[in-house]
């Protein structure tokens, strides 16, 4: 019953020569009432511009999806595209004729520095050179491997050394995801030193304009905007 | 006390790094304190807090824990995985072993100081034996799923506590099973978040107190299993928990920076039934509060704001003095800076790198507190990175600006720095003598011709330098009865006869450079020794003592002077003796030979000796009165100390000529900026 109300309501006021029939001006009575006549016609034309109007807005929430969707492709393809080398280099490598022999050196050299008492950083930075080489290694093998089907790789068991590394990266992430992390409720310098100056009888601005010394990025970037605009304000002129 | 003109310098970008782990020796009076940077440091709470050894970090060292085991040996553990042993008269490592867990988050030795117990990554709670070599691996406790982040002995060494990340877990040291585990997070509702619980303790009553990631302090009985008592301490995560030894008081630290005490108090006046009660809160620190520590007398919080703040407890303390004072240290009780007077350049130290600064110039005058416009403005000329990931121990570049010279621990560095006009050439001197290693002090003679070394078991090296840019090793002086522990302190005399040299048993010796000999020991005193000159005309030693008091000697009579008697006898003033901070510099004026110029971190003094001793009555900092009185009131009531505080806090000043001063600050607000986040306040109306 509130529903015919509401749709006859709504005809009234899209055809306003007509005037609201006198139902409607009398004032909102209690549900108890029967309910009133509505023509069929009438029926049938508030139906359909509802229906018009909900196909509208599904179609406009399909649009804001495709977008959506679109963008989300864009980004994946631009950090695929980052993460490849840069073309120089790929075409490069790919054009590399002999890299096996290093290839078989550094296959050589966990072996011998397995025995060592070497200082642990040597061994790790070694460790790191020989890792970097051997994905260069690799990645040289890939591309060989595009570029010619035929290609035989010799694939390197470096020292378990890397493994602390990773296991300290991981410790790290942990200790920095709870307490810097998303759930971490952190606050920017500027704001957080800002609310003493706020609460003070007498009120200073934020630590950012008062202290010169603060806030150096957001300077810079303000008199290089400056410098656009101007400059794009004068080209417009003339 | 004359008109200078003062280069106020704040380019200086030192930051502290924070604090991480701290541990109060059990029957020694020393706190040892372990930073972000890997850096160990060790203040020693007899001799005013002054902190008396610092190990300088290391890249790849991060300590999350530190503890000391047998009597006076200092452990650490960190994400590396390894439990090193410190050496505390050398400086050094002495030695690491693999805990062949993973990281380890957690150590802790057991009441008699045998063993130690580490929390790994891999959920494992492993057992070392503490032998007089090093330690040992014992054996394993039971492993379960989950890192352990926190650890701690029952007095009785009989089990072990540690929490984990939604459990907590009691172990039976003897058969190594667990005999308990606790889920700690099923009070907290609607929870998708895990429960980290981030400190433990042990009570001897069998009471497991831990602290979670959700701001709760709760007490379990470990042996039924149960919650005795949840508080709600803070929003944010409680890091940080320590029980004093009589277990009657509790400090905890949270991520917002406030510290809370908690006191077992009996329900009602001389009831026997106790509980545990929020009693005192404090907000000392801006960043997490990562690591506290009970001693007998004080609340100990070290936070990331690389503050530690020891808060003596009134309770605790006989008389309301200023050993009851609350004492905040921010910076290292140590020179960072060393000036080139002749060249005006100033060496700042960072932790892994130098930068060398010409000053600015100015040609117009003014009056007193004018700021003078800038001819030229101060220049970066070099910055020195350390060629690997150790940090620096000391560096110092000569009076005339053309040798830098700097040590790490395993490697010295030697440069010569040539000016051709407005540019800088800096060239590495080849073929250093081999020294053992590393230098914990570096000093330069007056005339640039040679380099003090100080180095371990009371030795001083004295090199040659020769030019166009090379090295040679003169002598070594060794103190006649022998030392077991570093130098960390030399002063060369002005002539080049004299050296002087204090070593970690606080023993100052004089040797004589023209005839390389030992040429007397001062007499020793209880303290230590904070900073040290020599005269350039009279040749007396001025020596600054941690606990604030000044001592004159006289190198060529070998005994005190008349001066420092008469300070003796008529004792310095109160306030003077109740200064936070040592005095980590001493200058002379060349021009005015009865001055003494010292500064601390909150103070520039100059001490004229032939002016009157303030009494205690008199007013110590009496600059700004005496300025406004006319001439004759003055005269009255002019004293030796002339104090200036409108410099702080100052990490280095000196006297460049003779009407110009160099003050290095370095603003804390400058510091806060460079820290981690800190946590969000929500204020009313902001």
């Amino acid at each position: 019953m509130a529903v015919a109300r509401r749709r006859r309501r709504q005809k009234a006021a899209g055809r306003g020569k007509r005037g609201p029939p006198a139902a409607l001006l009398s004032p909102p009575s209690s549900e108890d009432e029967a309910p009133e006549e509505v023509s069929f016609g009438v029926a049938k034309e508030a139906a359909e511009t509802q229906r018009k109007l909900v196909g509208e807005a599904v179609r406009r929430h399909r649009e804001l999806l495709r977008e959506k969707r679109r963008r989300r492709q864009e980004l994946f393809t631009e950090q695929k595209k980052r993460k490849l080398l840069p073309e120089a280099l790929l075409q490069e490598l790919a054009a590399a004729p002999t890299d096996r022999g290093e290839g078989q050196a550094a296959a050589a050299d966990p072996g011998k520095h397995h025995g060592g008492g070497a200082v642990k950083q040597r061994q790790g930075q070694a460790v790191k050179q020989r890792r970097g080489r051997a994905q260069r290694q690799v990645k040289k093998a890939k591309q060989r491997k595009s570029a010619r089907s035929k290609g035989n790789y010799t694939a390197v068991c470096l020292k378990d050394q890397s493994i602390t590394g990773l296991h300290q990266q991981l410790a790290k992430d942990f200790l920095n995801t709870h307490l810097y992390g998303p759930d971490a409720n952190r606050a920017q310098a500027n704001d957080f030193f800002s609310l003493e100056n706020k609460k003070n009888p007498v009120k200073k601005a934020a630590v950012q304009f008062v202290d010169k010394s603060w806030g150096q990025e957001k300077k810079e970037r303000a008199t290089r905007f400056k410098k656009i605009w101007l400059a794009t304000q004068l080209k417009n002129q003339v | 006390m004359g008109e200078f003109e003062v280069h106020r310098v704040r380019f200086f970008g030192l930051v502290p790094a924070g604090v991480r782990c701290l541990a109060c020796q059990p029957r020694g009076g020393r706190l040892a304190l372990a930073r972000t940077d890997g850096a160990v440091e060790v203040y020693n709470f007899a001799a005013n807090y002054f902190q008396e050894k610092v190990i300088p970090g290391h890249e790849t060292r991060s300590v999350e824990a530190l503890c000391w085991a047998a009597g006076d040996r200092l452990f650490g553990a960190g994400l590396s995985g390894e439990i090193t042993e410190y050496d505390l008269a050398l400086l050094c490592v002495a030695r690491s072993v693999d805990g062949c867990g993973g990281p380890i988050w957690s150590m802790a030795a057991n009441s008699s100081g045998t063993q130690l117990a580490i929390g790994c990554e891999d959920g494992s709670v492993k057992l070392f034996q503490v032998v007089p070599g090093g330690i040992q691996f014992e054996r394993n406790l039971d492993r379960r799923k989950g890192r352990i982040l926190c650890l701690s002995w029952h007095p009785s060494d009989t089990h072990i506590a540690a929490g984990s990340i939604d459990f907590l877990r009691v172990f039976d040291v003897c058969s190594g099973q667990t005999v308990q585990r606790i889920m700690v997070n099923y009070h907290v509702l609607k929870v998708r978040r895990e429960c980290i619980v981030w400190s433990i303790a042990f009570l001897s009553s069998g009471t497991v107190i831990t602290s979670d990631s959700f701001g709760r302090v709760q007490f379990w009985d470990w042996q039924r299993g149960t919650l005795m008592e949840s508080h709600t301490v803070s929003t944010s995560a409680v890091l940080s928990l320590a029980v004093s030894e009589k277990e009657d008081s509790i400090i905890v630290g949270t991520s917002t920076g406030a510290t809370y005490q908690f006191q077992l108090l009996p329900v009602k006046m001389g009831s026997l039934e106790k509980r545990w009660v929020r009693t005192k809160p404090f907000q000392h620190h801006t960043h997490d509060v990562r690591a506290v520590a009970h001693s007998s007398t004080a609340l100990i919080s070290g936070g990331l704001d690389a503050q530690l703040v020891i808060r003596p407890l009134m309770e605790k303390m006989q008389k309301k003095g200023y050993d009851a004072a609350l004492r905040k240290f921010t910076f290292p009780h140590r020179r960072l800076v060393s000036c080139a007077r002749k060249a005006r350049l100033l060496l700042f130290q960072f932790s892994q790198h130098l930068e060398l600064w010409r000053l600015g110039s100015t040609d117009e005058t003014g009056k007193d507190g004018e700021v003078l416009p800038l001819c030229r403005m101060p220049e970066h000329l070099v910055q020195l990175k350390s060629k690997g990931p150790e940090h620096i121990y000391c560096s110092c570049v000569s009076p005339c600006g053309s040798w830098v010279a700097y040590s790490t621990a395993s490697r010295f560095h030697l440069y010569r720095v040539q000016y051709e006009g407005d540019g800088v050439s800096i060239k590495k001197v080849p073929k250093v003598p081999k020294l053992l290693l590393p230098a914990y002090q570096l000093q330069f003679s007056s005339d640039s011709g040679s380099l003090f070394v100080a180095s371990a078991r009371g030795s001083v090296h004295v090199l040659q330098l020769l030019e166009p840019g090379g090295c040679k090793h003169l002598h070594t002086f060794r103190p006649p009865s022998g030392s077991p522990e570093a130098v960390y302190l030399l002063a060369s005399s002005a002539d080049g006869h004299w050296l002087a040299a204090v070593g970690g048993d606080w023993a100052i010796h004089i040797y004589d450079l023209k005839c390389f000999k030992h040429h007397c020991t001062v007499p020793t005193y209880s303290c230590a020794v904070t900073a040290l000159a020599i005269h350039p005309i009279t040749n007396n030693l001025v020596i600054a003592y941690s606990d604030q008091q000044l001592f004159e000697f006289s190198i060529p009579e070998k005994q005190y002077t008349a001066w420092s008697r008469m300070v003796q006898n008529c004792g310095l003033h109160r306030v003077w003796l109740e200064r936070d901070s040592p005095i980590t510099h001493i200058t002379f004026n060349p021009k005015n030979p009865s001055h003494i110029l010292l500064h601390d971190i909150y103070m520039f003094c100059v001490l004229d000796k032939s002016l009157p001793l303030p009494d205690n009555s008199a007013l110590l900092m009496n600059q700004s009165t005496l300025k406004q009185l006319p001439e004759t009131a003055r005269q009255r009531q002019l004293h030796a100390f002339k104090i200036c505080k409108k410099f702080q806090p100052l990490l280095f000043a000196d006297l460049l000529d003779e009407n110009c001063l160099v003050m290095v600050e370095r603003p804390i607000m400058d510091i806060k900026t460079q820290l981690p986040l800190p946590i969000q306040q929500k204020k009313f109306g902001t």
